[in-house]
């Protein structure tokens, strides 16, 4: 099957001179339709980095990203608009990534309205209905505020926020460790469930092997800015080859 | 299950508010301030409409210096005008003084403010460039030079000197709220989803920020009207219609003479003014202010 996205010896460097940070360094891997690919690491890895320069929130310094076949990673303006329809992020803090002030399904129709999708407003509230019901949410719930739900319940909106433009591939960023653990399982199936009827492909960044092993079909492990290790999931985790991933599940209990 | 179903923040401080005795005190002040505004203004169009020539602009020399009585209420002044008359136009001056130099001067400091907050780099390093120059400068003595420099030398020199030199505070204020929300999460969320810069700005951080604007306009409002006063008292501003620093200074004349009331009144209407807008904007700036959660 062909590659949905190829990363190849992508940097992401802040600042300049002296005080530069080299946050990720000559990474390259790919990510094929449907699939969940892991990405682990110890905070600072630059593992979020590299979700926000997948995302385009971040420029990448050099190297290459390959969308469906297209070179993305210096995409700009009507191009890059076109490109976040295809990936979508979910970020870590269900409670700041909404805004405080706008009811959840009027967030939802803005998204609609800048992507000029649906002709009308009769037909985005359908859509909002229709993407409420696909995260497991009730529709009517649509027009309330943020704060007037749990973190589950907030997560699965910025789920079907995200989902409203119909992307291809969905980078989480560390989705679920904002969440009690009985509300992590309830929307990590979430996610296998869209994976199945969508054919999504996700990056799904965690510190949490746990997590990644349950969800994950491969997984990269992330030191220092560089990919360390990859392989498929199970692999990876019961037989580790590289010394960093096995202090990394060394310092997991549960393995 | 979502919980109970939560107040807006607007809600929330009026509820607040509602509480603080002196805050609804200078509310209703504020209101009766303006809807004598609003009567001068009404007054004022009717004569001018009928091109008739007002009450409170009649000379009558027989009744010149009368002491407040059941007839002149605030007594008349040295051409014998009615001073309550002319307190009211000075009220509909004040307000149009305050009311314009805001449209000027908020637009400019919110613009100014959201663009150098959002976009930072240069944009930034101009635009606090441009207010610290601004801001450098001794505030009455530039107002005075833009206004000696508009060819009408009336209102309009006073609207253009106040609205173009008092947007710097704000523009600060906005620039640093804007500043702290574009690191947030949920601007951060938009702009992944392809919402433009502009409607990032404008749409989702300006109304977490507005209070702000809100609080501001109620401070620099008594301070535009008082800077009116200082100017048409130092006879660069209103000309012809009773503004409150033209008869300041015209009362200051006869005062030792004993003709207090034309003086007393008017203090009095600018004391009241500045404190009720004052007081409402502290009150306001703590209801609006979710940290002070009662």
């Amino acid at each position: 099957m062909e590659n949905l996205l190829t990363v190849e010896k992508l940097n992401v460097v802040y600042g300049k001179g002296k005080d530069c940070v080299h946050a990720v360094k000559d990474v390259t891997f790919h990510i094929k339709p449907g699939e969940i690919f892991g990405l682990v690491g110890e905070s600072g890895c630059g593992k979020s980095s590299l979700g926000k320069a997948i995302i385009r929130l971040n420029v990448p310094t050099s190297g290459s990203m390959v969308f469906k076949g297209d070179d993305v990673s210096l995409l700009s303006g009507r191009e890059l608009k076109e490109y976040r329809q295809e990936v979508q992020m979910v970020f870590q803090d269900p409670y700041g990534s909404l805004y405080p002030r706008m009811k959840v399904g009027s967030a939802i129709m803005d998204v609609l309205e800048v992507h000029r999708i649906g002709e009308n407003t009769s037909e985005r509230h359908a859509r909002v209905a229709e993407l409420f019901e696909a995260v497991g949410l009730e529709p009517d719930w649509a027009w309330r505020y943020p704060h007037e739900f749990s973190g589950g319940q907030r997560q699965r909106i910025c789920i079907a926020r995200a989902l409203a433009l119909n992307p291809e591939l969905l980078v989480a960023d560390e989705p679920v460790s904002a969440l009690d653990v009985s509300v992590q399982a309830e929307i990590l199936e979430l996610l296998e469930d869209l994976r199945t009827q969508r054919q999504l492909a996700f990056l799904f960044v965690s510190h949490d092997l746990a997590v990644v092993r349950n969800i994950c079909d491969r997984v990269a492990v992330m030191y220092n800015g560089e990919i360390v290790e990859m392989g498929d999931v199970v692999d990876v985790i019961d037989n580790p080859q590289h010394e960093y991933t096995r202090t990394l599940l060394a310092a997991v209990p549960a393995f | 299950m979502p919980v109970e179903k939560g107040q807006s923040l607007w809600s929330d401080a009026w509820r607040r508010l509602k509480k603080n005795r002196l805050a609804m005190l200078c509310l209703g002040l504020v209101v009766l301030f303006t809807l004598l505004a609003v009567y001068g203004e009404i007054v004022y169009q009717y004569h001018h409409a009928k091109d008739i020539t007002p009450s409170y602009q009649m000379t009558n020399l027989d009744v010149a210096y009368e002491a407040p009585s059941t007839r002149h209420w605030m007594g008349t002044d040295g051409l014998g005008r009615d001073v309550m008359a002319r307190l009211v136009q000075g009220v509909r001056i004040a307000y149009k003084v305050g009311i314009i130099t805001s449209l000027i001067a908020i637009p400019i400091g919110v613009i100014l403010g959201c663009l150098a907050g959002f976009f930072g780099g240069r944009v930034d390093d101009f635009i606090v460039w441009l207010y610290s120059t601004f801001a450098s400068m001794p505030g009455l003595l530039f107002i005075l030079a833009i206004a000696m420099v508009v060819p009408d030398n009336g209102l309009l020199g006073v609207y253009l000197g106040i609205g173009l030199t008092t947007w710097v505070g704000l523009c600060r204020l906005v620039r640093g709220e804007v500043l702290k929300h574009k690191e947030q999460n949920y601007v951060q969320a938009a702009k992944a989803l392809g919402i433009g810069s502009g409607r990032i700005m404008f749409k989702h951080i300006l109304p977490n920020i507005l209070h702000v604007v809100i609080v501001t306009f109620t401070l620099r409002f008594p301070a535009a009207v008082g800077t009116e006063v200082i100017m048409s008292y130092l006879g660069i501003g209103v000309q012809g219609e009773p503004s409150w620093g033209l008869m300041i200074d015209s009362a200051r004349m006869r005062l030792w003479q004993g003709m207090w009331w034309e003086m007393t009144f008017v203090t009095l209407a600018l004391f009241l003014l500045v404190l009720a807008f004052n007081l409402l904007g502290d009150a306001l700036r703590d209801a609006l202010d979710p940290r002070l959660n009662d």
